[in-house]
């Protein structure tokens, strides 16, 4: 394990409009990042909690924008970061997908610091503080 | 390299051999560039006198253009298909997941160990293709096989740190161009002097003291490599 405090495990961010690599699979995706950071990959429980499962053999090319939202929140807390960040983590989400970024949340306020930034008036009942971000 | 590092730098090159492999845009670019260019020279050179093919190879003079055609159709086959490491990772947005999950130094090996694996196997491939199309005589096998490997290393070690420091500027096809000129001189020179001796069109000696160079050339890029690209990795 990395040392604490190292930004490549005590940070989790996932946005929108993050990419990824198009020719891997979702399950390389986890496995790449593991590796990277030095963490366990967690691919069966992260997979089962983003409910992707069944699309671990995809590639990122073949997922739709909500499949890879999904696999970056898995993504974004598989190395149980102190502090994790998204943004607008809901935007390309269903209702499920809604209630998974709840969960997330709710879990990582247990752990440490969330940082969710956003204009979605369900994602800002998850706050605790709110900062208002003006022109 | 202790185990952690290994693992990264290990995890960076099945990224990119696995990504490779898939799309295959750098390899098949530069092979198909080598394997026209190979069967433009051997079609140049057979038209020079189709019936003294044997004579025309023995003049040193056409080892020195044999020598320099096949280490410009290995050099320019690398440069299509290598600065796209990292460039590539910048054009698809995903270089912002690297740095949120890797080491400078484990993107800059990983990258650096896939590009001169490819060019090893490119180079291969080419001086193979180029001796079958030109008959062209290897005397000195060693000094080739030397030059190949050397040369293949070092080409790939600067046009690796060319494509890293390039990268993240707004213009960065060009500028990795304009950086890997001064960087590549040198190694323009002790390919074709070695590849020459190989022919036997020079000096043994020389073509080893340019391998060694070369050899030498790569190390220097292992080492100094990942230093000068963590200095401009945005953090």
């Amino acid at each position: 394990m990395p040392p604490e405090g190292d930004p490549r495990t005590a940070l989790g961010y996932a946005a929108l409009e993050m990419a990824l690599y198009s020719s891997l699979t979702v399950d390389e995706h986890l496995s790449l990042a593991a590796n990277l950071r030095g963490c366990d990959a967690r691919a069966d429980e992260l997979l089962e909690m983003v409910g992707l499962t069944y699309a671990r053999d995809l590639s990122a090319g073949q997922l739709s924008t909500g499949m890879k939202a999904r696999l970056k929140l898995a993504m974004a807390i598989q190395p149980r970061p102190a502090v994790l960040l998204l943004d607008e983590p809901s935007a390309a989400l269903d209702e499920q997908g809604r209630a998974l970024v709840a969960q997330i949340a709710q879990e990582q306020t247990a752990r440490g610091a969330l940082v969710v930034a956003t204009n979605d008036p369900q994602e800002r009942s998850l706050a605790t503080h709110e900062l208002a971000l003006e022109n | 390299m202790n185990s952690p590092w290994k693992t990264e730098v290990l995890a960076v090159f099945r990224k990119e051999a696995m990504t490779e492999l898939r799309t295959k845009s750098g390899l098949a670019t530069g092979a198909l560039f080598g394997f026209a260019t190979v069967v433009t020279v051997a079609f140049a050179l057979f038209n020079i006198n189709p019936n003294r093919v044997d004579a025309v190879f023995r003049d040193a003079p056409l080892k020195d253009v044999c020598a320099s055609l096949l280490w410009t159709i290995v050099l320019f086959s690398a440069l299509l298909s290598l600065p796209r490491a990292f460039l590539a990772e910048e054009e698809n947005g995903t270089a912002d997941l690297l740095r949120l999950m890797a080491r400078p130094h484990a993107v800059f090996w990983g990258k650096m160990l896939f590009n001169i694996l490819q060019t090893w196997a490119l180079s291969l491939f080419l001086s193979v293709l180029f001796i079958a199309f030109t008959g062209l005589e290897v005397p000195l096998p060693g000094v080739f096989a030397f030059c190949l490997l050397g040369g293949g290393a070092s080409v790939a070690g600067a046009v690796t740190l060319c494509g890293a420091l390039a990268a993240q500027a707004s213009n960065r096809a060009a500028l990795a161009g304009a950086i890997a000129v001064p960087l590549l001189l040198p190694l323009l020179q002790w390919g074709v002097t070695g590849m020459k001796a190989s022919f036997g069109g020079g000096f043994e000696g020389g073509g080893i003291a340019a391998a060694v160079g070369m050899v030498s050339y790569a190390v220097l890029v292992v080492v100094v490599g990942p230093w000068i690209y963590a200095a401009v990795w945005k953090s």
